[in-house]
């Protein structure tokens, strides 16, 4: 079947991209062959478009929390092992392919940018070098270990995809339509999260897995990336200390948060998701208690815990282990609600109520009427390139914690709320805003722990 | 063989009078049908469009009240009330017909339909004395509607199985807006000639006048959730005497003022206590620590006033979260008709059951009384009917949970009162 057949045989949404035209057919009958030359900017990828079309149009699914737990606590067996790196492998390469499609669905001249093309290329590059290990089941330990150093490899390569494709899409502003960017970025950052997750789950559990990881004793609490006795007060305390810190090295200043309600609670979530939410969250409630004026009235920050939210470690422990009577194949389960969909729903639909809710309440004046509409969009627009160029003291130094310094940093440009917000809501939590203008903000963190999706 | 139908067909007559709460109005007896009217009378007024309102027109309105302007408020009231009224009547008339045939709504339907009728053909208000008999009309229609609020809201939850849930609560939210607007512009009209009529009233606006009609110029935040907070607690504290009842902590932008009708602002405010208060009351009722404060802040922007009430009560469980602000779902339904059942029909038991007088000058009578109810009588209303009346003016209310904590409020008031009164939700055309 010659391509523009093939183009025509798509699912119809993919063929509402950006770049469709019909002037393949006409070209084809000219010169037979041409139109199966694609100019893709070189790269060093050598998977094939057949094979990311294919890919591609595989139906996924979302993630749960249970996909993470279901092989086993660690140090896992090797058949565990090898379970998890099939389950890995079954998962990734769609996902993968999916977001090219994506990318390539951005106007041309966005993905011509060089940030975007660097991100773009980034993810055939993975693509390609996954290819010789999805082809097949890995059935042996060596498979294993070479499987899991490309891990490592893709996890780093894609470590800072964030900053850059922000820096990518604040240059190309000028060309593009911005509800159309934000619901790509929307799309894509939530996709990445369950990526990410799985590849680095893999690699966690490969770790506590190894020869040198059995000598010790097992740790009785994390299962890879999940830490099921997550104690929530813990990270906010970590977190008023780290933004503490720089607030009071940058400004003199140094606000404090007043931790109350169930401070003992404990839950199992993956603890660098609610580092970075309660980062976030925290960061905008010191620069707002600073910025008025307001550093002596502490931050008030109430945990509460629904009633059926284990206290205990050994619950949560209990719940979710996993046996060989619990352990079932998720693949197919939910299919027909979440693969036909053109806009590809990438994290669980919230079925239950969150278990754990973090209100964090501060005395910062509130947000102005005029930008509260505005809090949750990924900003890039020119408003946000002045402000982030003429960029102060204040932005500077809080925008530098959360991307540790990096010099091509995103500062000033507001991605923490929506990328917070993707992080809660990605296993059922959600985030709220309630700002009353002229006193204080208050915020509304609810997370959904593990126990229910089992 | 024609007795035996009979015979057969008044048994099922007396099968059929079940009472009202396990009525489902599939069988239909035909006694409760509304009337079938000929629509041409009604087509006339529904095509007329709605003048909608703001506060500042209200009160601007009766500053200067002179002779012309008490007839022209008459006329437009005169003109307003039955357009007001063929609009929502017309809106019933496309519900289901097993809905419409419901004994309670279809009460409802006919009330409507007989103010309809006796305010349309009012003629032209020229002088005081007949705008006197106008003023005698409106007052016993208020009087004769007061049972609307219950009667409406159970045979919205009785026939919960009958239409999508989302187009039940859309219907009742546009019900209940339109009739606080009914109401709102009859009473100011009353308002406005009681006014007129006592002795001594000057047509020149004077500042030691507080309200104009039921406008309040200067509601006090702190003085209103004070005086609601005393109520609420008291209510409370004779329904479960023996439990410690929480304080209740005011602080913020005290002095902040705004104009409102000051019995909504009652009722949403005393809502709101109430739940607070109950809710601690409930949580802490076996514990040997005092309850904790339920704490209550105003806050001031050049635009709005927000007021926070926070308490610890335990936050809305997860089951109901999702119900909280609807009038038709929700797990607790088959209780809430119960509970309706058992409100008095507010004109004449009121008496009986009102223990205290509602704090304020509130005139409204359906809604005091409906604050004064037994507090064990959950009727489940409270939260969705005090949000339709926070956004009628343009402001909102929003609620968030803590579950196994407790609940945050947020009332935000518009303070300028120069917004129209909000008809329809979110902007939607108010479709005939």
């Amino acid at each position: 079947m010659s391509l523009c057949l093939r183009r025509y045989a798509r699912p119809q949404h993919q063929l509402r991209g950006f770049h469709t035209s019909t002037h393949n057919r006409n070209l084809d009958a000219i010169v037979p062959n041409a139109s199966r030359q694609w100019s893709y900017m070189p790269s060093s990828a050598t998977i094939s478009e057949d094979e990311i079309r294919r890919l591609a149009a595989l139906p996924r699914r979302p993630l749960t929390l249970a996909d993470l737990v279901r092989h086993g606590r660690p140090p896992l067996s090797e058949e565990a092992l090898l379970s998890s790196a099939n389950f890995t492998l079954s998962l990734l390469p769609a996902r993968l392919a999916h977001r090219i499609q994506r990318l390539r669905n951005l106007p041309f001249i966005v993905v011509a940018n060089p940030n975007i093309s660097k991100i773009y290329n980034n993810y055939l590059h993975s693509l390609s070098i996954l290819e010789p290990f999805y082809q097949k089941r890995i059935t042996t330990l060596e498979e294993e270990e070479k499987f899991t150093e490309v891990m490592a490899d893709l996890v780093q390569t894609h470590t800072n995809t964030i900053p850059i494709l922000a820096q990518g899409f604040l240059e190309c502003r000028k060309y593009v339509n911005v509800a159309e960017v934000t619901k790509f970025l929307d799309q894509h950052l939530r996709a990445r999260i369950g990526t990410r997750l799985i590849a680095e789950q893999h690699l966690a559990l490969h770790m506590a897995s190894t020869p040198e990881a059995r000598q010790h004793d097992p740790d009785p609490y994390n299962i890879g990336v999940i830490d099921t006795s997550l104690q929530p007060a813990k990270i906010v305390k970590s977190c008023e200390a780290f933004v503490g810190d720089i607030c009071e090295f940058k400004y003199g200043v140094r606000p404090r948060i007043n931790l109350n309600g169930t401070v003992d609670a404990t839950f199992a979530h993956v603890p660098v998701h609610l580092e970075y939410i309660l980062t976030e969250l925290i960061k905008n409630a010191f620069r707002a208690t600073i910025e008025s004026g307001n550093e002596a009235h502490s931050i008030e920050v109430t945990i509460a815990t629904a009633p059926d939210v284990p206290n205990s470690k050994l619950d949560a422990l209990k719940k979710i282990s996993v046996t060989d009577e619990s352990v079932h194949d998720y693949s197919q389960e939910g299919l027909a609600d979440y693969c036909t969909s053109y806009e590809g729903i990438e994290s669980p639909i919230n079925a239950a109520a969150p278990s754990i809710t973090i209100r964090i309440r501060d005395r910062g004046g509130g947000i102005p009427p005029e930008i509260l509409p505005n809090i949750w969009s990924y900003s890039f627009t020119t408003y946000d390139m002045e402000h982030a160029v003429n960029g102060n003291a204040m932005d500077d130094g809080l925008n530098a914690i959360t991307n540790g310094g990096n010099p091509s940093s995103i500062a000033g440009l507001g991605y923490g709320l929506p990328l917070g917000r993707a992080y809660a809501e990605y296993f059922g939590g959600s985030i709220a805003v309630q700002s009353m203008y002229g006193w204080g903000t208050d915020v509304y963190l609810s997370l959904q722990g593990i126990g229910k999706t089992v | 063989m024609i007795r035996a139908t009979t015979l057969r067909s008044g048994a099922l007559l007396r099968l059929l009078r079940t009472p009202p709460s396990s009525f489902r109005c599939i069988a239909t007896s035909g006694s409760s049908a509304p009337r079938w009217r000929p629509s041409s009378a009604l087509d006339e007024w529904v095509d007329r469009p709605i003048r909608p309102m703001s506060l500042r027109q209200l009160f601007f309105f009766g500053r200067t009240l002179t002779e012309n302007r008490l007839i022209s408020s008459a006329n437009f009231v005169r003109n307003e009330l039955p357009t007001r009224i063929a609009h929502r009547l017309r809106e019933m008339q496309k519900l289901p017909y097993a809905v419409v045939t419901n004994p309670h709504l279809s009460y409802v339907y006919e009330l409507y339909y007989k103010s309809f009728e006796s305010f349309r053909k009012i003629p032209v208000v020229k002088t005081i004395e007949e705008n006197d008999s106008l003023c005698k009309v409106i007052g016993a229609n208020l009087k004769e509607h007061l049972t609307v609020i219950p009667r409406l809201v159970m045979g919205v939850l009785e026939c919960q199985d009958l239409m999508p849930a989302d187009d039940m609560d859309a219907f009742v939210n546009g019900m209940l807006r339109a009739r606080i607007s009914r109401r709102v512009i009859a009473q100011q009209h009353l308002a406005l000639t009681d006014t007129y009529n006592s002795p001594g009233h000057s047509p020149y606006p004077s500042s030691e006048n507080d309200f104009v009609g039921e406008v309040l110029l200067r509601c006090n935040a702190e003085e209103i959730i004070r005086g609601c907070g005393k109520f609420a607690q008291q209510v409370c504290r004779e329904a479960t005497p023996g439990v410690a009842v929480p304080e209740i902590n005011v602080r913020g932008h005290l002095e902040a003022t705004f104009p409102y009708v000051l019995s909504h602002l009652e009722y949403i405010v005393g809502e709101l206590l109430r739940n607070s208060v109950q809710a601690v009351m409930d949580r802490y009722k076996t514990s040997v620590q005092p309850p904790p404060p339920i704490e209550v802040l105003v806050c001031e922007s050049p635009q709005h006033v927000v007021i926070r009430i926070s308490d610890q009560g335990g936050g809305i469980s997860r089951e109901l979260l999702p119900y909280v602000w609807s009038f038709s779902k929700g797990p607790r339904s088959q209780e809430r008709l119960a509970s309706l059942g058992q409100v008095p029909s507010l004109a004449a038991t009121m008496q009986e059951i009102q223990t205290m007088p509602a704090p304020g000058k509130s005139r409204d009578s359906s809604l005091s009384s409906l604050s004064t109810r037994d507090p064990k009588l959950r009727l489940g209303m409270g939260l969705p009917m005090s949000k339709v009346y926070a956004e009628y003016w343009a402001g909102g209310l929003e609620l968030h949970s803590l579950e196994g904590y407790g609940v945050d409020a947020f009332l935000q008031i518009s303070k300028l009162g120069n917004q129209n009164e909000q008809l329809t939700l979110r902007a939607s055309i108010d479709a005939v």
